[in-house]
């Protein structure tokens, strides 16, 4: 219980401050989790790591939930993992039941936020715990997996791959780091680049760059449109017809999408949507009156928002337990873990026992206050979503920038990194690529080269990945078993179009 | 035959070029990708797009030009323009918070649709307090390193 003497009441006021900025963020349409991650990076600079994050954990559970708010008054989802939330809590909100939805959500999500935590909390030490006696070459398998999962997850394998694998060509520019057991030399750009490039490009600057000033990109080009002007906001009248009994006979509902969304968010690389379609779909399929989903059915709202705020607990059992982020919102916190000179993996935990509690607090902290926010003051928060964005996008275009050029103290390389990054995420996302693959393969990138060399150097055989250990027979299975998953999806998929077609 | 197989899977790499070895992997895998993405994906596209069931991304689409290149406009200015005028003021963090106010409000401007006398008003409020708070917190109270 030392951890205890960790925690300060500015560790919790930062992490409510976290959870109520991280509401705001989320429920501005456009703007996501992994946005106010980003952009709230620059104050963790000066925090310390336990109050660091304190705000960061907050922001992620505040900016998943907070997508709901405009799904259900407006039927616009304010994060992608909301879409679902839409179906039926529109629906209500033109009935009338605007606040009635919006309560039953939130009272999903904490169950979903702290459902997760607690898987979070047992199962990430095992998995840790038995990580821990890897080598380099079930290391470099176990990238190659997660690489695999998340190719075989996205709407084309093939694309998925694709987009993976230039995260990893970008993640390898710049110098073979001699204190990685590399000869020290730069490859992949030309001699004038050195000054800038030869540690390659810095990782929080291409990841704000690429949620950033990307997403200001792609809203700039379609005119930066105020959707909102003319609709009107409907919570219903006071005395909302709330009550718990909302929830009589929904707690398998409730706990299965729950674990559902902290299984999707174990997997690397798939996004929120994923989990609550997922969980969404099963409650349709498994419940008896499922009839009057999509028409403002209070069980829709449950099975999507306790999957999609489950997320925040599973995506990050992969991140502390082997290093390797669930989502792209844990991907910005690998960054801040850098930062804060703590390198996440199997001996995270081990290593920093109360830095993996004082996380655990904060996490569960930021549920509870995300619950108390969002359940009493959501007729104030819901204003938020009228907040022009011609005001909101040039304030976040500062924001990315001091976060780029404070990350390594002053860089201006870095800021002009932000805007190669932004172009090239607003390239990708236009031409079809996919983001998630690609900044994870980044992330990656430079590990799997260390991994998968210094194996080949030490056994002096490509068979030293198939022969090294049982486990790593275990791991090449799963590999497989993800592509021949993903082929069949989508053959299935091709013959479901092929018969809509022909009907 | 034993021998033959792991005389083909055997490989040592040479130090001094160890650099390179991965890449270069990584170059064919990409270069095999993107062959496979050019014949399963790209050219059936353009097909369909000169059946004209669809359009090429970002040049076949209605865009907001001057909004979408002005803020690209901005951007490199305002980046620019910090870097200048920060070295004129150094360790200061003025380049940071005066360029940032211009670049607030003509980026506010720009995407402001209807002049309407509130709403510029706003805008210069918004381009004034947001940068010197923002400056004020973190260069001034967090001693964060700004332009």
């Amino acid at each position: 219980m030392e951890f205890l003497s960790l925690l300060d009441l500015t560790f919790f006021l930062l992490a409510a401050l976290g959870a109520l900025v991280g509401i705001v963020f989320g429920a501005i349409p456009g703007m996501t989790a992994t946005m106010a991650v980003a952009v709230c990076l620059p104050l963790t600079y000066a925090l310390g790591l336990n109050h660091g994050l304190a705000l960061l954990l907050g922001l992620y559970v505040g900016g998943i939930s907070g997508g709901m708010v405009p799904a259900i008054l407006i039927n616009i989802p304010g994060t992608p993992s909301s879409i679902t939330t839409t179906f039926d809590g529109y629906p209500m909100a033109q009935k009338g039941e605007g606040e009635k939805a919006l309560r039953v959500s939130v009272i999903a999500s904490v169950v979903g936020g702290l459902i997760s935590a607690a898987v979070l909390f047992f199962f990430a030490p095992m998995l840790a715990d038995f990580s821990i006696k890897f080598s380099y070459v079930e290391k470099f398998l176990i990238i190659l997996l997660a690489l695999s999962v998340i190719a075989s997850l996205s709407s084309n394998m093939l694309v998925g791959i694709f987009s993976g694998v230039i995260g990893i060509w970008l993640s390898l520019v710049g110098v073979y780091s001699t204190s990685d057991g590399g000869n020290g030399k730069t490859r992949l750009m030309f001699d004038f680049m050195e000054p800038y490039l030869f540690e390659g490009f810095s990782l929080l600057p291409v990841l704000i760059g690429i949620f950033g000033i990307s997403t200001i990109l792609l809203e700039a080009e379609k005119g930066v449109k105020n959707e909102l002007s003319g609709e009107r906001v409907k919570l219903g009248k006071g005395g909302s017809g709330f009550s718990m009994s909302i929830f009589k006979g929904r707690l398998t509902n409730l706990v299965r999408s729950s674990f559902i969304g902290t299984f999707v968010g174990m997997l690397p690389g798939v996004g929120g949507s994923a989990a609550s379609v997922l969980a969404y779909t099963q409650e349709k399929n498994l419940s008896k009156d499922s009839s009057e989903m999509g028409k403002g059915a209070p069980q829709g709202l449950i099975a999507s928002e306790s999957a999609n705020n489950a997320l925040t607990g599973g995506a990050l059992i992969p991140l502390l337990s082997l290093g390797i982020p669930g989502d792209s919102t844990t991907a910005v916190l690998i960054g801040a873990f850098t930062l804060q000179g703590i390198q996440v993996g199997p001996l995270f935990i081990p290593e920093n026992v109360d830095t993996w509690y004082v996380m655990m607090t904060a996490l569960i902290f930021a549920n509870i206050v995300m619950f108390f926010l969002m359940f009493y003051a959501i007729k104030h928060i819901a204003k938020v979503v009228m907040v022009p964005k011609h005001l909101l996008f040039p304030i976040i275009v500062m924001m990315c920038v001091v976060g780029a050029y404070a990350i390594n103290y002053g860089i201006m390389f870095d800021v002009w990194t932000l805007l190669i990054f932004g172009v090239l995420g607003y390239v990708i996302q236009k031409v079809g690529l996919e983001v998630a693959p690609l900044i994870i393969g980044f992330i990656l990138g430079s590990q799997a080269e260390v991994y998968f060399v210094k194996s080949l150097e030490s056994a002096g055989t490509f068979s030293i990945f198939f022969t090294k250990s049982p486990i790593a027979v275990v791991l090449w299975i799963l590999i497989i078993a993800s592509v021949v998953f993903s082929i069949l999806m989508g053959l299935k998929r091709r013959k479901v179009s092929r018969e809509e077609a022909s009907q | 035959m034993e021998s033959g197989l792991s005389s083909l899977l055997s490989i040592s790499i040479d130090f001094g070029t160890s650099h390179l070895f991965f890449p270069m992997i990584i170059h064919w895998v990409l270069a095999l990708l993107f062959l496979a993405v050019l014949v399963t994906k790209t050219i059936p596209f353009l097909a369909a797009v000169k059946r004209g069931e669809r359009t090429l991304p970002i040049i076949g689409e209605s865009m907001d030009g001057f909004r979408f290149f002005g803020t690209l406009a901005l951007m490199v200015a305002y980046f620019y323009l910090m870097a200048f005028v920060g070295n004129i003021f150094p360790y200061t963090g003025y380049g940071f918070l005066f360029v940032s106010m211009v670049f607030v409000l003509l980026m506010a401007l720009m995407y402001m649709h209807e002049w309407t006398k509130k709403a510029v008003t706003t805008a210069v409020i918004t381009a004034i307090v947001a940068p010197s708070v923002a400056w004020f917190v973190l260069a001034k109270l967090f001693k964060i390193t700004l332009p």
